[in-house]
């Protein structure tokens, strides 16, 4: 067993490793990442995994429903410390892995990978706390800064693959009814099947973007989903953690950020970090007071103009664990289930598969403005293009007695 | 003692800054300076005069503009400030501390007492979270409490921006709410009208050292409620940093009584003041178990019925039972006829933030009865209609924590307070705030003019 394995197998047990095991650890990883460009290109299948917030059990518990690495190939959009009480262990077993199984696991960075803000959220406190100096913060901080700003998943079918998590016994297997017409798959934790949504036909946008009806399928507790989208032309999926920014009108002009610093106030690199979208037009100032907040044309510009069929972000806290806005072409994914231990919602993966049958997603370089187009695009109306099959796996929280904490210790506050 | 031996003997232990102090505090900045001159001349040790400064800000220092510096130094040592963990009688405190409740008590072979009675102190846990929460406000420049340092052991939590933020508005709310109570209308004659203030479950509030700090406190009357720990510990803290100095014609007074069946002393102290040959109370605690005040004979001391009188219940009523809490309320309203209510307290039962909420508290054995009763603002209004709040001669508002800050707070204020900690997580402050209300009612004639032109 390897150093690398040793640190691994004490990090799944929720105990932190040695000062001088973090530091060559984060060295190691610094070396990996500084070959990563600001965005990361990444085949499908992949499981798409939203903030994390150091709830280290619920990362267990996401591993369980998700599948464990390296059998399971992860994209981690960030927001891996700050607020939960195992900041620590969390970020560095995933950093673990990724120096162990490199092509299997890509992280990117969050807005709370960052100095600033961690000193006012709880990792630096933690970092404090359990090793008696700052160091491993620091060397963690290091780390930060190297971190991929984005990632592009290519060649992500149009069509579901079977379920191959195992099923439950009293939960039914989607392997039974797996349809090719599914667009859109929602499963439980045991994989029982939730709901399915079936593609729709293409649909056809002008200059004002429609937000999809509030109405989500029985028994998934969704409230923002929306029909399937349809087509016959494909697209890419970028993966940042906020979202978009007035700076960056193409993939291309992230790739040529300078990212290895701290996140800055402001700029491409902030916005790409902390915005949010919104039910507006255009551009708005953020409640955050970092980042924009961005409508629906906005998304459906900036993806047709980068042969993007979905922006996959985190960022928000969302109650059902995932939400899909401006008809399908963004989701927010959030993988931490009852947050800070306070909020009750559900947490979500999202998995794309992996395109076998030659008739999905093509692979591609993005950034060239209309060279998908195969004719389609007319003047005043883009056909957006054809999203890939999602599924997503919906989990709560790890059993209490899971979590290995005194019984009496508070875990949320409250104004009492 | 000479100020410069004090500078000697004081180690300032916090390392609050003299920026993070309230530039409108007048009170603050006078003693400050003073503070200031006095210590660079004499300065022998290593500390600065900001350092004694916050030493003693820390100790409450209060002085009276213009006049003289009130400066208690008995105890010099950071260990003797008390606390309130270990003083409350809690889970984890040792020997005796658990003054007399239950323990080696006529009752104590009771299991169901028991179990109350550690429920009891497990609510006035919830005092102590609200301490910290202060106290990591106000380090953070929040808000303004020279106070809230004296309640907390040790140099306290840093609490997340959300929560500061939430103890901000909420005390911010309150503020706004007591000052229009204790506002006049410009027709007011020279002989400003005497009100009187009730805070049920006050614990370690501090409103009403803020109030004297400020020179506000000649024409109030303060009633402060809560269990016999909780007085004890504030009594011991008020006496040790001289918080309620006094003031002309005002004495100290203390009262001891034996409470038949429970063996203890409750003893109400305070200050009253003596003019003209009429003695009345100024300041009182009432070392008092609310659930006895409805079946105690006792008089309140020092309660008048003849003026304007706000009580005030922040997160107190709704650890009672329903019916119990009606009838705390009915007590004083029954008596006194010019009187209004502010209630602080979580609503919102019914989604999963506020199911998490109940199971969280749960946990820590703590119940809200009023979150089944009263779930959402129209709840909290139809409670205070039905409390005699009614539109007729008084009326009834309620608002959320998050509309608060939406609504009352200034654009600049906002701004400021943001620029503080900066706040990443919107949508949480959202969901959490929407799950604490701010309810107030009041009837009368006289007195309400402040409050009644405030809206939701």
């Amino acid at each position: 067993m390897s150093d690398l394995d040793r640190a691994i197998a004490q990090l799944r047990a929720c105990r932190p490793i040695p000062e001088a095991q973090v530091r060559e650890l984060c060295h190691k990883a610094r070396e990996l990442l500084i070959e990563e460009g600001n965005v990361v290109t990444v085949t499908a299948p992949v499981t798409i995994c939203g903030d994390i917030h150091g709830q280290f059990h619920d990362l267990m518990e996401l591993f369980r429903v998700g599948g464990d690495v390296p059998d399971t190939n992860y994209l981690f959009m960030g927001d891996f410390v700050d607020r939960g009480f195992y900041s620590l262990e969390s970020f560095l077993l995933l950093l673990c892995l990724k120096v162990r199984y490199p092509d299997r696991m890509t992280l990117i960075r969050g807005n709370h990978e960052s100095r600033q803000i961690t000193t006012v959220y709880g990792f630096y406190d933690e970092c404090l706390r359990k090793y008696g100096s700052a160091n491993v913060w620091r060397y963690c901080c290091e780390v930060f800064d190297y971190l991929a700003l984005g990632a592009i998943v290519l060649g992500a079918s149009n069509t579901l693959e079977p379920s191959k998590r195992p099923v439950g016994p009293n939960e039914s297997s989607t392997q039974e009814y797996i349809n090719p017409d599914t667009e859109i798959e929602v499963l439980n934790s045991e994989g029982g099947l939730i709901s399915s949504i079936p593609r729709q036909k293409p649909k056809v946008f002008t200059s004002k973007g429609s937000s999809p009806a509030k109405t989500g399928p029985p028994g998934t507790g969704a409230s923002s989903f929306s029909k399937g989208t349809a087509g016959n032309s494909s697209g890419a999926v970028l993966c940042v953690h906020g979202g978009l920014s007035p700076l960056v009108d193409t993939v291309d002009k992230i790739r040529l950020l300078d990212r290895k610093q701290e996140v800055p106030h402001e700029g491409a690199m902030c916005d790409l970090l902390w915005s949010d979208p919104d039910e507006i037009d255009g551009w708005g100032l953020s409640p955050r007071g970092a980042g924009f907040l961005f409508g629906a044309d906005i998304v459906k510009t900036f993806n047709h103009n980068n042969d993007l069929s979905l922006i996959a972000r985190a960022h928000q806290l969302v109650m059902e664990g995932f939400k899909e806005m401006f008809d399908n072409s963004i989701v927010t994914v959030w993988s931490a289930p009852n947050y800070c231990y306070r909020c009750g919602n559900v947490a979500a993966i999202l998995e794309l598969s992996e395109d076998g049958s030659g008739d999905g997603i093509i692979a591609r370089s993005n950034g060239d403005v209309n060279r998908s187009d195969g004719g389609i695009m007319k003047e005043k109306e883009k056909v957006l293009l054809n999203g890939p099959a999602r599924r997503y796996r919906v989990f709560q929280a790890a059993p209490q007695d899971s979590r290995g904490m005194p019984a009496k210790k508070p875990v949320a506050d409250y104004f009492l | 003692m000479s100020y410069g031996s004090v500078a000697t003997a004081v180690t300032a232990r916090v390392r609050a800054t003299f920026e993070m102090l309230a530039p409108d505090s007048l009170m603050i900045y006078q003693a400050a300076g003073k503070l200031a001159i006095t210590f660079a001349e004499d300065r022998s040790g290593p500390e600065s005069s900001t350092d004694i400064l916050a030493a003693s800000l820390q100790r409450g220092c209060s002085a009276v503009p213009n006049t003289r510096i009130h400066l208690e130094f008995q105890d010099m040592s950071a260990q003797q400030i008390p606390n309130l963990l270990t003083l409350r009688g809690g889970p984890r405190s040792r020997g005796g501390r658990a003054r007399g409740r239950g323990r080696g008590g006529p009752h104590s072979g009771n299991p169901e007492l028991q179990a109350q009675l550690q429920k009891d102190r497990d609510v006035q846990s919830t005092d102590t979270d609200a301490a910290v929460s202060r106290l990591s406000a106000v380090d953070l420049g929040y808000l303004h409490d020279p106070f809230a340092s004296l309640f907390v052991n040790g140099p306290g939590t840093r609490r997340l921006p959300i929560i500061n933020r939430g103890t901000y508005t909420r005390t911010t709310a309150l503020d706004i709410l007591i000052n229009a109570f204790l506002s006049h209308p410009d027709s007011t004659p020279t002989v400003p009208q005497t009100k009187q203030i009730i805070s049920l479950g006050a614990g370690t509030d501090t409103r009403y050292f803020k109030l004297r700090a400020q020179n506000k406190h000649r024409h109030i009357i303060y009633h402060e409620f809560d269990f016999v720990s909780v007085s004890i510990t504030k009594e011991r803290i008020m006496k040790n940093n001289g918080l309620l100095w006094e003031d002309e014609g005002e004495a100290f007074f203390k009262a001891l009584e034996t409470v038949p069946g429970f063996g203890e002393h409750e003893s109400e102290w305070g200050l009253e003041r003596s003019k003209d040959g009429i003695t009345e109370t100024t300041y009182c605690f009432h070392p008092l178990d609310l659930r006895h005040l409805l079946k105690t004979s006792k008089p309140v001391r020092g309660l008048r019925t003849d003026v304007p009188t706000l009580i005030v219940s922040e997160c107190c009523l709704c650890y009672l039972e329903v019916e119990t809490s009606r009838e705390v309320v009915k007590w004083f309203t029954s008596r006194i006829p010019s009187i209004g209510l502010i209630l602080y307290e979580p609503i919102g039962l019914d989604d999963s933030f506020g199911q998490m909420m109940v199971s969280n508290l749960a946990a820590r054995n703590i119940t809200m009865p009023s979150l089944e009763a009263y779930k959402t603002l129209p709840d909290q209004k139809a409670r205070l209609a039905q409390l005699g709040f009614t539109s007729e001669g008084g009326g009834q508002e309620a608002e959320t924590v998050e509309q608060i800050w939406e609504k009352w707070i200034s654009i600049p204020e906002k701004e400021r307070v943001d620029a503080l900690e900066g706040l990443d997580e919107v949508e949480e402050w959202q969901m959490l705030a929407r799950h604490y209300a701010i309810a107030w009612g009041w009837r009368g004639t006289t007195g309400w003019e402040g409050l009644a032109t405030l809206r939701a």
